[in-house]
């Protein structure tokens, strides 16, 4: 889990904009990507119940092919998209090793 | 920021608290009142038992506490007797039973919710776990069957007053379940100093009962669940809580039930197994039944998969309530 904390300042703005998304759609919100900027926190602006958490999570796991970690599994990990966005640049680079990641 | 959220909630237990003949009145369901007083009958009670019978419970012997909750009974009895009334018609109905057997089992319910709160001042003093006297665990290989595929186990079953004394058992046992509970469970016969003095208190008492718990309140509930699933632990689900406005009614013991559906997508997700369980007893004597791991059918949306599961959850429930219907505490609760 450090490692991608290390990183976490520059995760990768493609998988922030597909974090991004994926909140939008799982939670059937009527907002823009643009409504959710890179600094804050996802749920700065919408209020988020337990079964939304749940949906969200299920929808990133589902868009980026793999199983979030049982440490990840918190709040707190889920809600700052950019930690989130490093982590999940992690868990894709360790899946596919030789795959690019774009800044 | 204008936004449009799926209108359902996580799961799962309507920890049902302090009923007296008050919440009988209420309509059913009972609404809220806008305004309740600022004392009522029922706060009075829970004082009580929250401090000065708290305190010296602390040192009493389970035969003395027992034997004051047997002398209180009649008193209890009496306090809730229009709830009792009021429960008798439905649960011969549900029951398919004689008006005289169901006023038995109300009062035996009634007796045995009393007996559970004496319970869970046993279960809050450090050594409980020697306390608990488990005289028979039938169907202990469906349990660990449905724990080796390694995916969790969520234990179904209903609000059985000798459900937190079979959790701290197993628990002992080194089989510990995450139980979920309402932070706040609703209760219609408070007033605002029950509300805002003495639930908090109510709810400190039940986690020092059993600690090992989650609220549906708090937004990483079903991530708690689902990363102890994952784990390949046990979660335990109360099914009959009623309060989800979440899929249409459902027909439960012969009334229109609103069950919550946030246990169906945790068990999508987490592709778990699920094992009913049921608990009867009391702390000095209590039983455990695993029943084999239901089949789960897949489906393609959530919708259907709810559509496809539910029924045959409710119908686990039903039966075990319907067996042991005494040991039912949301009889009198509505």
């Amino acid at each position: 889990m450090e490692s991608f904390l290390k990183d976490a300042a520059h995760p990768s703005r493609d998988t922030m904009d597909r974090i991004r998304r994926v909140f939008i759609q799982s939670l059937q919100l009527n907002l823009s990507e643009e409504d959710f900027s890179y600094e804050a926190n996802l749920d700065e602006s919408v209020g988020l119940d337990s079964v939304a958490v749940l949906d969200f999570v299920a929808a990133l796991e589902k868009e980026f092919g793999v199983e979030f970690e049982p440490e990840m599994l918190t709040i707190e990990s889920v809600r700052n998209l950019k930690e989130l966005a490093a982590y999940l640049d992690e868990r894709t680079a360790r899946r596919d090793p030789g795959a690019a990641q774009p800044r | 920021m204008e936004c449009r959220q799926k209108g359902y909630t996580v799961v799962v237990e309507a920890t049902p608290g302090m009923t007296t003949p008050e919440a009988s009145r209420a309509p059913f369901p009972a609404s809220t009142a806008a305004s309740p007083p600022w004392v009522t009958a029922n706060d009075l009670l829970w004082l009580l038992y929250l401090y000065p019978f708290r305190l010296v419970a602390r040192l009493l012997p389970r035969w003395i506490l027992y034997g004051i909750g047997r002398i209180s009974n009649p008193m209890v009895q009496f306090h809730a007797r229009r709830t009792k009334a009021k429960a008798a018609p439905w649960i011969a109905q549900a029951c398919h039973t004689t008006p005289a057997r169901a006023r038995q089992i109300a009062s035996q319910s009634l007796s045995n919710t009393m007996f559970r709160t004496l319970d869970a001042l046993l279960l809050a003093r450090p050594s409980s776990d020697k306390m608990l006297c488990c005289t028979a665990m039938d169907g202990f290989q469906n349990l660990e069957s449905a724990l080796a595929r390694g995916k969790g186990v969520i234990l179904l079953t209903g609000h059985f007053c000798a459900n937190r004394n079979a959790l701290r058992y197993l628990a002992a046992k080194g089989y510990r379940a995450l139980s979920v509970h309402n932070r706040v469970p609703p209760n219609h016969a408070e007033g605002r100093f029950g509300r805002l003095f003495l639930k908090p208190r109510a709810v400190a008492l039940q986690k020092s009962a059993n600690s090992d718990q989650v609220y549906v309140e708090d937004p990483g509930c079903s991530l708690s669940i689902l990363r102890r699933l994952r784990a390949g632990g046990l979660v335990c689900i109360q099914i009959d809580g009623r309060e989800g406005p979440t899929v249409p009614e459902q027909l439960f013991l012969g009334l229109p039930w609103r069950i919550r559906s946030g246990i169906f997508e945790l068990i999508r997700v987490s592709d778990c197994a699920v094992v009913p369980m049921l608990s009867l007893g009391h702390s000095s004597g209590f039983q455990i039944r695993f029943d084999p791991m239901l089949a789960i059918h897949p489906a393609s949306s959530r919708e259907a998969f709810v559509a496809a599961n539910l029924p045959q959850f409710l119908t686990v429930v039903e039966n075990q309530i319907v067996e042991n219907p005494q040991e039912w505490r949301l009889w009198n609760h509505f």
